[in-house]
């Protein structure tokens, strides 16, 4: 604790003293993270938490974490959650000192399985009760791996929501989409791990990287910090001659952002852009034009934009953003305002008296759909405004349910017929 | 002197809200006199998921047909729909009592109220209870009285539903001030204007493609023999494309009712269609292929899964006189194609008899229609000899809920 407040004005400052950790869980988790660590990302610590031995041991991950060995002796879960929950909470002293001191951490975790789904959670809670910034990405199950995994990958996505800052949900049926006819189940895994990879690089692009405009980790948490809403995140690239128009393109088909439960409209945005020497200022404003007509006023954007010399002709743009919800609290900002440090020991009451409540909303009120995604915000450092963020939880369910909120759920012999066809069915559509 | 009596027809659907005004005359003779849509607001599904906008959207309606009509609205008979619904088929046998193995009145009595018997849980409601035909001694018979037998059956198609979700669309009316005489199924009230009676009689399928649901019946030997509701309708296909094409809602139903079609050609293929088609900034091309596949997609799915809901029943042998289509949802072209090729029964899309005026020949107006049907012939669904029992019931239901 007194090494981060020795820092934090530095972490306002400039960006360099950030610490990063990106945590594999499950197998599917440590997959996506291994993948990561092919390219060069200097300050970013990776780790692995898995209750299978073997797999662990093939990892070329540095830090890495067996859990559970108590239950599974060294085996993995089998597929079931309680196991991987349990398992997480045996070893919760070494996973606090994993997640230690990070300012921000990313969890990386496919849901379905028993690992990922049970462990996810955990470390999740773990890791916002060590003041860190969670950011976690998830991998959806496909529809034809049957309704019981999906079922626990959506109690999963609840509970990693009540815990995280922000949850990006990557459903694999819609990554599917964006593969060849001739893909592989492996490459449409492949796929999900590189759209993470992405993700991940963008978001630590931004905080690490200087250049035009720069963007820095208390922007990023003030994006997040205090929002009920839905998480956007959206992706777009080009490269050749025209690369603004082809990112611009890009970013609209991005199926990250057509999703049902996604917000086309965000009340904070972060936009990042990274390109070569050539993006000029000219440049910068055509995206902020494009982003703020299809999101949201530019009023409520924040904007970087840096320059990586290997990125001629070329540029990536990142839109990542929460919305506010109908009961949004301005006490809130006052909370914000205040130095994150001395938060950080706070939250671990609340959410623990919080989450039973959450999910009594979440699985009672309105089920949320599989390809639902969204991520309860700021809900966990306010033990003093409790039954307001139980309001706040009912609506923002309610949002977030598409064209189809309000509507109970839509199910038959375990499909959710609300969700599109040819999405389930696997049928690649071209545009 | 000639007693007319002023009937709303209302059909509260996901897409609008449909008013007709019947005047019956003596009670033999409809004419429609009032008619107005309203924007549906608030129903998704066939349920409804915002009261008020629903009340709003369905008061408005229900004034402007009263306006256009000239007249003051009687009484209002209401379609309900919705996948909370649900039906079963239960029968019974009873021995004939008499020492002459005739059939009394108090058989017939006694093996009816034996087949409805079966209690419901709390919160559900019976809706309709439709019987089949009586069976003395295993041969088919219209009406038994009087017959030389030993045992007589008699079956029913049970349909029932959630009691607060009956009970919101009544009190939607209610809160106009107006009574509900009755309720029927939307696929009941399709089908009995979108079939004739010699298609009934035969065997015939009718599906309803709503903007919310898909509702169904088969009718065999002239009667409902069985009913369904499948929660997707033409709003799914629309969100489907919106998702599917990366476009608003507006531009998908667009794009859907302009170049939606339910079988992929080989024309379509190669072809592209603009998403706007005003030259405008952000437009932008749309491979024709891609979304005839999406709406292909849910098409499919929708007819195959009314298949498994029907079961046994939907099947060529049973439907000699094939399937009709009606509804909105209906229009999407070449949708009887794709259905032929799932179910395997000729499908047409239905036509509404001659007496319905131009200007009502739509799908969109079927069920409404068949509405006005129920209440001209004054005929419950249900057996004639519980009538005035069942309808009694309705109606202390719907006064009920008044209260």
């Amino acid at each position: 604790m007194s090494e981060l407040s020795g820092k934090s004005f530095r972490s306002d400052l400039n960006s360099e003293g950030v610490r990063v950790k990106i945590i594999g869980v499950g197998g599917a988790g440590t997959n996506a993270v291994d993948r990561i660590q092919m390219m060069p990302q200097e300050q970013i610590n990776l780790a692995a938490v898995n209750t299978d031995a073997q797999a662990l041991e093939s990892s070329p991950i540095g830090e890495k974490l067996m859990i559970g060995k108590s239950v599974t002796r060294g085996l993995s879960t089998g597929g079931d959650v309680e196991i991987g929950q349990t398992a997480a909470e045996k070893d919760e002293t070494k996973l606090r000192q994993m997640v230690d001191g990070q300012d921000l951490i990313f969890i990386v975790a496919g849901l379905g399985g028993g690992t990922g789904s049970g462990a996810a959670p955990v470390i999740s809670r773990l890791a916002s009760e060590q003041g860190a910034l969670v950011i976690a990405f998830v991998t959806l199950p496909f529809t034809f791996e049957g309704a019981r995994h999906h079922e626990v990958a959506e109690n999963a996505l609840v509970a990693m929501r009540s815990h995280c800052d922000a949850v990006i949900p990557l459903p694999n049926d819609l990554l599917l989409q964006q593969m060849d006819e001739s893909a592989t189940v492996l490459d449409a895994f492949a796929q999900a791990d590189a759209w993470i990879s992405r993700g991940i690089q963008s978001i630590c692009a931004m905080l690490t990287q200087t250049g035009l405009i720069n963007l820095d980790f208390a922007m990023l948490r003030k994006v997040f910090e205090g929002r009920g809403g839905k998480t956007l995140f959206g992706l777009g690239r080009g490269e050749g001659d025209d690369f603004m128009q082809e990112a611009l393109n890009d970013l609209a088909l991005c199926p990250l952002l057509h999703t049902p439960g996604f917000a086309k409209r965000a009340d904070s945005l972060l936009v990042n852009i990274i390109g070569g020497t050539d993006l000029g200022i000219s440049h910068v404003n055509q995206i902020m034009t494009a982003i703020a007509e299809k999101f949201g006023s530019k009023e409520q954007i924040v904007l970087g934009a840096v320059v990586d010399e290997s990125c001629q002709n070329t540029v990536e743009i990142c839109v990542i953003g929460a919305t506010h919800v109908t009961g949004y609290r301005p006490e809130r900002k006052v909370r914000r305002t205040a130095p994150r440090i001395d938060i950080a020991p706070e939250p671990r009451p609340s959410v623990t008296k919080k989450t039973p409540d959450d999910e009594l909303f979440d699985t009672v009120e309105t089920k949320p759909k599989p390809l639902v995604h969204e991520s309860k915000l700021g809900k966990k450092r306010q033990p003093e405004l409790e039954i307001d963020q139980e309001e706040f939880t009912f609506v923002s369910e309610d949002e977030q349910r598409g064209f189809f909120e309000n509507t109970e759920r839509n199910i038959f012999d375990g499909e959710d017929l609300d969700v599109p066809t040819y999405l389930r069915r696997g049928v690649r559509i071209t545009l | 002197m000639s007693q007319s009596r002023i009937i709303g027809a209302v059909d509260i659907g996901a897409a609008s809200v449909t008013v007709l005004v019947g005047d019956i005359v003596n009670g033999r003779s409809l004419n429609i006199i009032g008619k107005q849509d309203a924007t549906s607001e608030g129903v998704k599904k066939g349920e409804i998921v915002d009261f008020k906008a629903v009340s709003n959207a369905t008061h408005a309606a229900i004034m402007g047909a009263e306006k256009s009509a000239g007249a003051q609205i009687d009484s209002i008979y209401l379609t309900q729909t919705g996948s909370h619904l649900e039906g079963f088929y239960n029968s019974a046998a009873v021995n004939v009592s008499s020492s002459d193995s005739r059939v009394s009145e108090a058989d017939i009595a006694r093996a009816m109220s034996e087949a409805k018997a079966k209690k419901l849980s709390d919160d559900r409601l019976y809706i309709h209870h439709i019987r089949s035909h009586f069976l003395l001694d295993n041969r088919v018979s219209a009406d038994p009285l009087g017959m030389q037998g030993e045992k007589l059956e008699v079956g029913y198609w049970s349909i029932h539903g959630d009691e607060r979700k009956v009970r919101d669309h009544i009190h939607v009316i209610n809160g106009f001030g107006l009574n509900v005489e009755d309720i029927i199924l939307s696929s009941i009230a399709s089908g009995t204007v979108i079939a004739t009676e010699e298609e009934k009689r035969a065997g015939v399928m009718v599906i309803d493609m709503g903007a919310g649901v898909t509702d169904w019946a088969i009718y065999q030997n002239g009667i409902v023999a069985r009913t369904g509701v499948l929660p997707v309708g033409s709003d799914h296909i629309t969100n489907d494309l919106a998702l599917g094409l990366r476009v608003n809602r507006k531009y998908a139903k667009k794009l859907k009712t302009s170049f939606g079609k339910a079988v992929l050609e080989q024309d379509d293929r190669q072809e592209k269609v603009w998403m706007v088609g005003d030259q405008m900034i952000g437009d932008r091309r749309i491979p024709k292929q891609s979304l005839i596949q999406i709406v292909r997609e849910r098409v499919e799915e929708i007819y195959d899964l009314v298949k498994r809901q029907a079961g046994e029943l939907c099947h060529e042998k049973f439907l000699p006189a094939g399937v009709v289509l009606t509804g909105g949802g209906s229009h999407l072209d070449q949708i009887d194609l794709a259905g032929e090729k799932i179910l395997g029964v000729p499908i047409r899309r239905g036509e509404l008899p001659s007496w319905v005026h131009d200007n009502l020949q739509r799908h969109e107006y079927t069920s409404a229609l068949g509405l006005l049907h129920f209440a001209l012939s004054g005929q419950s669904l249900d057996d004639s000899a519980l009538q005035r029992k069942q309808r009694g019931l309705l109606r202390r239901v719907t006064q009920l809920f008044v209260n």
